[in-house]
């Protein structure tokens, strides 16, 4: 398995991938026209044909044996810089009287801009047959050795929104409380109708003064800052990377917004150069516990991550597979970046 | 005979005891001696003229002249909040719309003000449900329209009323255990009780600040918004008579109507006429409601003249003795 940019010839893959994924992932709607925008959007970003700042990079997980692209993760080098980018951040009114004895708080709902020019992660689809192994962990965090490398194309701090929480149907408690007394549409459509580009007209809609929160309904309340079910290990993962819930949330399903400063991200902090050495016979595991650790080739716009065993690390080298170094298109003697795949330290109780 | 005259201490007793047998709630009739002794010293203070401008609430009670019973009382505050906020929910919508989406929504949106603070408040009205369906009532209510066309100078152009809102059978308001509740953690009657003992600076500590949208209240209490309590009906359909309409502005806690007018506007006031009496115990026509001109000494009842031309009405000795006037003292007078 390799990551590499997306490129023209993945869209009938990434639209059978889109439609697999169902409501909540707003920013791929099963919309030929649509994706094919972003691929050609992340072509011109991986060639420098755009400002840094317009940037969106599109990694697509291809599976070498069959050349097909299998999984997509993506890189928005800045939000809400063309249209407006809104976020609820929970916050806390007090109210006290002295005179009756009374102190009392109330979660408040603030729509903020806050993370406007912010770079984003977002995008991140998997292939069923393929959600095993290393390759979600891979498709996820490849993004972190392209920041480690290149981080001076995006903003310090970078976040992640997490789909929210909803049921089977698609149907999301929050947006039921809140989102539609303002625009009477299901959840699902105007989930698709963000995707299309709409989701700052629909924020337009959405109420602007702050939101009491106990004035929505308990499944409603419930909701607030839980991750759907199917997003509950990709949450797992980032807060292994040292990611944050710092109280936003999605304005639609009010799924957690997770942050982090690049610096301090797991994956960009702990990752170390080494000299490629490429081996025709690699050493064998002989019954060793895997210890992946991604590799990249450190190229900007042939950028291409791999995995390679902790038995090939060595001091200063790293011995890299044949068949590995073609797909990571590399040669002994280049530099490549490494970080263990598994956050071995801080991982949660 | 019924006579509406300004309150005096001693009918604090007779206040409380009226107070105990209503079904109606009053917030400007402390449900407690000490305030509403302080009340009453207010409302004798502001009769003798000794009260600073702005600060005048008038109370009148209603009184059975031949039994001395007190029957009902009404007030009136020449500057609602009487120096300090006064507040209520204006009812707003907000347009929500978008050219792209093809939508159009009008939002409604309660905000929290105190833009009456100053108006002139007609408030305390308390009277027996038997005397509701007489022409006590009318009496009662109407007597304060004279007082005031007669010292315009000391009121506000504006004349409003908070009317009571909806409760149900429990005594529970749909309305404050929808929005009020979440913020003051207590129910209705603790509040209401709290807002006719305390001062009103609790409200602003307590109340959101923040706009409401109405649409996350419950229906329940979307349902009752700026509606009237039952019992208030003929209270309501008077002060349509008399060219009050429902405001913008409803109650922060149960979400009452507010009723508004304009001084000029009000029919008793408009129609009310001013002329010289001669005492006569014959030849009477039509009921009318009549006043002395007394400020101190102010003095409504229901009697019989007839209106002519002249600048002279006749009255009967017994109503000018209600009222404490003689022949040629003027009287204010309007059609029952």
């Amino acid at each position: 398995m390799v990551i590499r940019p997306i490129d023209v010839t993945d869209i009938d893959e990434l639209l059978k991938l889109a439609g697999e994924a169902g409501v909540g992932v707003t920013t791929l709607p099963v919309n030929r026209d649509l994706l094919m925008d972003k691929i050609e959007s992340s072509i011109r970003s991986f060639n420098e044909a755009v400002e840094d700042e317009w940037a969106f990079y599109f990694f697509a997980l291809e599976d070498v044996e069959s050349g097909k692209l299998v999984g997509v993760s993506a890189l928005d080098a800045r939000v809400g810089l063309d249209d407006v980018w809104y976020n609820y951040r929970i916050s806390t009114t007090v109210n006290s009287s002295k005179e009756l004895g009374l102190h009392q708080a109330t979660q408040t709902l603030f729509l903020t801009n806050d993370m406007t020019a912010c770079s984003e992660l977002c995008s991140l689809l998997l292939s069923k047959p393929y959600r095993h192994g290393d390759n979600g962990q891979l498709l996820s965090k490849c993004r972190f050795l392209f920041l480690a490398d290149f981080k001076e194309k995006f903003s310090p701090k970078i976040f992640a929104e997490m789909r929210g929480y909803s049921d089977e149907t698609g149907h999301s408690p929050f947006w039921e409380g809140l989102g539609r007394h303002f625009f009477a549409v299901d959840f699902s459509h105007a989930d698709y109708l963000s995707g299309l580009g709409n989701k700052s007209f629909i924020a337009e809609m959405m109420p602007q003064y702050p939101i009491y929160v106990p004035f929505l309904s308990t499944e409603a309340q419930k909701c607030i800052a839980q991750v759907h079910d199917n997003t509950r290990p990709a949450l797992a993962m980032l807060e292994g990377e040292g990611f944050n819930f710092n109280g936003f949330v999605d304005i639609f399903d009010a799924g957690p917004l997770v942050e982090a400063f690049v610096n301090n991200i797991r994956s960009v902090r702990d990752s170390f150069k080494r000299q490629a050495v490429v081996v025709k016979n690699p050493q064998e595991m002989g019954g060793r516990e895997p210890r992946p650790f991604m590799v990249s080739n450190r190229s900007f716009s042939s950028f291409r991550v791999g995995l390679v065993d902790a038995l090939h690390v060595q001091a200063d080298t790293v011995s890299i597979p044949q068949a590995l170094a073609e797909a990571l298109q590399i040669e002994s003697g280049d530099i490549v970046r490494l970080v263990e795949l598994r956050n071995k330290k801080g991982v949660r109780k | 005979m019924l006579c509406v005259r300004p309150v005096s201490h001693s009918d604090l007793t007779s206040i409380e005891k009226l107070m105990a047998q209503s079904e109606l709630r009053s917030s400007t009739l402390p449900l407690d001696r000490d305030r509403l002794s302080e009340k009453i010293e207010s409302s004798v203070n502001s009769f003798a003229g000794s009260i600073e401008e702005g600060r005048e609430r008038f109370l009148f009670v209603l009184e059975d002249l031949a039994t001395g019973e007190i029957l009902g009382t009404s007030g009136i505050d020449a500057c609602a909040g009487n120096g300090g906020p006064f507040y209520n929910y204006r009812s707003d919508e907000l347009i929500h719309s978008s050219h792209t989406l093809n939508v159009f929504n009008k939002v409604p949106v309660l905000y929290l003000t105190h833009e009456l603070t100053g108006k002139t408040l007609l408030c305390s009205f308390t009277l027996g449900a038997a005397l509701r369906e007489t022409p006590a009532f009318e009496l009662l209510s109407r007597a304060r329209f004279l007082f005031i066309r007669q010292f315009q100078e000391r009121f506000n152009d504006r004349i409003i009323v908070e009317i009571q809102g909806v409760q149900d059978d429990k005594g529970q308001s749909p309305f404050w255990d929808s929005l009020g509740r979440h913020f003051f953690n207590m129910d209705f009657a603790t509040a209401d009780y709290y807002s006719s003992i305390k001062s009103k600076t609790f409200i602003a500590e307590m109340m959101p600040p923040h706009p409401i949208y109405v649409p996350l209240l419950t229906p329940a209490a979307r349902e009752v918004m700026s509606k009237h309590h039952p019992g208030t009906e003929s209270t309501c359909q008077m002060l349509a008579r008399e060219g009050f309409s429902v405001s913008n502005y409803i109650d922060i806690f149960d979400g009452g109507p507010t009723l508004e007018a304009r001084i000029k506007h009000i029919s008793t006031i408009k129609n009310a006429k001013c002329k010289q009496i001669k005492k006569s115990d014959s030849g009477f026509g039509m009921k009318y409601l009549i006043s002395n001109n007394r400020f101190s000494d102010f003095r409504c009842v229901i009697g019989q003249t007839t209106d002519g031309l002249g600048d002279i009405i006749r009255l009967h000795s017994k109503t000018a003795e209600s009222l404490a006037v003689d022949d040629g003292d003027t009287v204010s007078f309007v059609a029952l």
